[in-house]
């Protein structure tokens, strides 16, 4: 493809477009690359009354610190774990949610159902996280319910325990954003031919054979875009679940990244420190997509570049 | 073409709202308001009430002074992650308390070198004498903020132990005859066996024996109380034996053993709350605002205010089941220090103002005035006549009414202003009879309390909590040595390693207490505590400890 240069008639004719791009460009620019200045305090020790610019440079000396604590390798095995925990939960629930709802055919029960199912997506993690605090506390709904069936005899303090603490969280993002990831299947589903379930059935093939041979296949490209820009995503596996959720006994497990950050750039006030460890979140993010692209690239699948 | 419009409509509200935003954000700063008053902004690095925009005393104090502080307190963040965003940020309010923090604030750049005025305002100069000022000189040499809770007016005066210590209902007391308790294990004995012949509150409420509050920086309730137990005071992060001047940690004594010990069992026993070491200081606070916990350790502070209150506004104080604090000790006949006189300066932080703030002078005239005697009743009493009534000998005193307005959130937050968090007097008022504030004043404090409350102090002999405790002077010009492992940080190794024993006393006390074998546990968590290194925490503090003593020793 030869690339062609814009004549000034075009350049007139789209005079309006480029003003709109170029404010659009300043914008990006303006909002996305020149708070990247911001990084350089990871190679400082960076002392807030001398600012970035006369702060002591020390090179990678805060990344090697980081590497060298114990906790920090901890946060990102917790980071890593919970995130895909997550990403392989919500996944999964929402393809499985949307291809269900779709089977319904009564059009009022199914869209009750959906909205009922995308509310509490609205919901903050403060309430969520407030509900489940309540649900399983010693005297919640759970032990309660637990204890009537008599499958235990004395209430389990799930927060107490570090082996409960990745599935709670799992559960609160399935809970919380199944409905709303449902959405974007239910519409891919929506725009499937509807020729092929004809066929499909003309040739003897039942719902079951229907969901894998036509409904699947339909939704495919939409579920490898989703998967990819999910799959950038891992390392945001939360800030204010575990943060709010956590414990000193649980204190192991529940630490995020953010919550490090947190701990280290904001309250001890070491914000060299905090931003090396942002650099390092943000750096293993994007490699994750690039390798995630390419092997999508490789079987010839759908991607995102 | 009308399409276009609206765009270009929405991207100019677009532009506009993103130049406002980074405009500086008006109000504040001693901007002078239609009425002709001065306003300023303020932050407090503490839980607080926010009080109404149009709080009558407020706008009194107003009139009086010609400023008004619109103040705003932590919610949901911790201290240092609040400062921490102020700093990231560069921009802050005209007043701070950075709690732990302030010295981070100091380090940035962000505070107003006090000593640089204060010689134009009586009241702020007076307010302390030299060597206390001193005190608050930081590495500089200049003073940047002012303690506000420890300066004492003439004759001391305390009704109220605002501190910490083993709490519980009159309930239990009474059903036991007010027997006397000064060890762990009478404590829980007593505890313990209330609960056996009265399991429930009269509503059918299972009682709660004995609940630990754990919650992030408020783990002091399960942490703190060997050095109280061994007859030492709030010295909060060590002990100091007075006759040797060395510190010691009370984390490794054998009282702190016996302590967690004690704790073990009575988990075990299922005495101690099963939710202890996962409830939310508000989950706590409603457990105790239902009034079925039966005892405690606590700050006064920390729970008064909001389950206190409620307690009182359910009308559970009938059903007894107001706390009271317990002279405890590990053993029988040791002197207690839960409650020192003199108060604890604490200088670390204090009330500072910022480089945002463009009227200093203004700003340092208002806390001058807020110290006058006149304005200073407005603030802890109220109006004359409304929030209290003098009587003919020149007293103070409240009516029933006006005390149940003044336990009234809804009340304190539309008419009275205390402005908590600015310098303040204890002890006697200008005037020599009446108490700087009601909670202190003696005929008042003591009409003021409730049935229950009254025949718990008459039958041991008390008129206030403090002599539920006995009092003694504070131990010396160290106290209270936590004003200096609050400030550490990780720049230091005693810093690094007084980070790392907060990390693993958070998850390995209540560990402790929950271990099915107590000794295995214990050798655990000693195992863990010791790689923090807490020699290199302990030889700064004893640095610390030198300094001072040092330093109180020119003024000798």
């Amino acid at each position: 493809m030869k690339t062609k240069k814009l004549s000034k008639i075009e350049f007139k004719h789209q005079r309006v477009l480029i003003i709109w791009a170029a404010i659009i460009c300043l914008y990006g620019f303006v909002f996305y690359y020149v708070p990247l200045v911001g990084w350089l305090m990871a190679f400082q020790n960076y002392k807030p009354v001398l600012g970035v610019f006369k702060s002591e440079f020390i090179g990678l000396g805060k990344f090697k610190l980081l590497f060298e604590d114990e906790s920090f390798i901890r946060v990102i095995r917790n980071t890593f774990a919970m995130g895909v925990i997550n990403l392989v939960c919500t996944f999964v629930m929402a393809i499985l949610f949307a291809i269900l709802l779709n089977e319904i055919k009564t059009r009022g029960s199914k869209k009750v159902v959906q909205t009922i199912s995308y509310l509490p997506h609205f919901l903050s993690w403060i309430i969520v996280t407030g509900i489940l605090h309540d649900a399983l506390s010693g005297s919640g709904i759970i032990n309660e319910l637990l204890m009537n069936f008599h499958i235990i005899s004395k209430p389990i303090d799930f927060f107490a325990h570090e082996g409960y603490f990745w599935p709670i969280v799992a559960f609160a993002n399935v809970w919380k954003e199944t409905g709303w990831n449902a959405i974007i299947y239910l519409a891919a589903i929506t725009s499937i031919d509807p020729s092929l379930y004809e066929a499909a059935a003309i040739d003897g093939a039942g719902r079951w054979a229907k969901i894998r041979h036509v409904t699947l296949p339909g939704i495919k490209p939409t579920i490898m875009i989703l998967l990819l820009m999910n799959v950038g995503n891992i390392l945001n596996a939360g800030f204010e679940i575990q943060y709010l959720l956590g414990n000193g006994l649980v204190q192991k497990v529940s630490q995020t990244i953010d919550i490090y950050v947190l701990k280290w750039g904001i309250s001890q006030a070491d914000y060299s420190l905090g931003t090396a460890a942002g650099i390092f979140k943000s750096v293993v993010s994007i490699g994750l997509i690039l390798v995630f692209n390419n092997i999508a690239k490789r079987h010839g699948e759908e991607r995102l570049f | 073409m009308k399409k276009k419009l609206v765009s270009a409509l929405l991207i100019t509200g677009m532009l506009s709202s993103m130049i406002a935003g980074c405009g500086k954000s008006a109000g504040g700063g001693g901007a002078v308001n239609a009425d002709g008053i001065k306003e300023f902004t303020a932050f407090f690095a503490v839980p607080g009430n926010e009080i109404n925009n149009d709080n009558e005393i407020q706008d009194l104090i107003a009139e009086k002074t010609g400023c008004k502080v619109k103040e705003s307190w932590l919610t949901g963040q911790s201290a240092e992650e609040a400062v921490g965003t102020f700093i990231a940020g560069g921009e802050y309010p005209d007043f701070i308390d950075g709690g732990n923090s302030s010295v981070q604030l100091y380090e940035a750049g962000a505070l107003i070198p006090i000593d640089e005025y204060y010689d134009n305002y009586p009241n702020i100069r007076n307010y302390f004498t030299d060597q206390e000022w001193d005190m608050l000189r930081q590495s500089d040499g200049h003073i940047y903020w002012i303690p506000q809770f420890s300066k004492i007016n003439g004759e001391e005066r305390v009704c109220q132990h605002n501190d910490e210590a083993f709490w519980i209902q009159t309930r239990v007391l009474e059903w036991a005859g007010y027997p006397e308790v000064h060890t762990m294990d009478q404590y829980f004995d007593l505890i313990e066996s209330y609960n056996e012949a009265n399991p429930t509150m009269e509503d059918g409420t299972a009682n709660i024996p004995y609940t630990i509050l754990c919650d992030d920086w408020r783990y002091f309730c399960l942490e703190n109380a060997p050095q109280f137990l061994d007859g030492y005071p709030n010295d909060g992060s060590v002990i100091v034996d007075p006759e040797t001047l060395t510190v010691i940690d009370y984390n490794t004594t054998p009282t702190a053993k016996k302590y967690f010990q004690k704790l073990n069992e009575e988990y075990k026993k299922g005495i101690v709350d099963q939710e202890s070491f996962t409830q939310t200081y508000d989950e706590y606070i409603a457990k105790l605002s239902t009034g079925r916990v039966l005892g405690m350790i606590d700050q006064w502070w920390d729970f008064y205010n909001t389950a206190g209150d409620a307690i009182k506004s359910a009308g559970l104080d009938k059903q007894g089941c107001e706390y009271v604090p317990l002279p405890i000790t590990i053993e029988e006949g040791m002197t207690n220090q839960w409650h020192n006189s003199g108060g604890a300066f604490n200088a670390s932080s204090g009330l500072a103002i910022t480089t945002s703030c463009p009227d200093v002078e203004g700003a340092l005239q208002f806390v001058n005035d807020l110290l006058a005697q006149d304005v200073h009743d407005l603030r802890f009493w109220g109006v004359e006549g409304v929030d209290y009534e003098v009587g003919d000998d020149g007293l103070y005193y409240r009516t029933p009414d006006m005390r149940v307005n003044c336990a009234d959130s809804s009340y304190k937050a539309a008419h009275l202003c205390f402005y908590s968090y600015f310098p303040q007097f204890n002890g006697t008022s200008q005037d020599g009879k009446n108490a700087m504030k009601p909670e202190n004043q003696e005929n008042e404090f003591y009409d003021g309390l409730s049935d229950n409350l009254k025949k718990c102090f008459d039958a041991y002999g008390v008129k206030t909590y403090v002599e539920m405790l006995g009092t003694s002077p504070a131990p010396g010009p160290w106290y209270p040595m936590y004003s200096y492992s609050q400030t550490l940080t990780t720049s230091t190794p005693g810093g690094v390693a007084w980070n790392k024993i907060g990390e693993v006393k958070h998850e390995y006390l209540p560990k402790v207490v929950m271990a099915e074998n107590f000794e295995a546990g214990w050798e655990d968590y000693m195992k863990v505590y010791n790689e923090c290194k807490p020699e290199d925490f302990l030889s700064e503090m004893q640095t610390e400890l030198e300094r001072r003593v040092e330093m109180a020793a020119k003024y000798q």
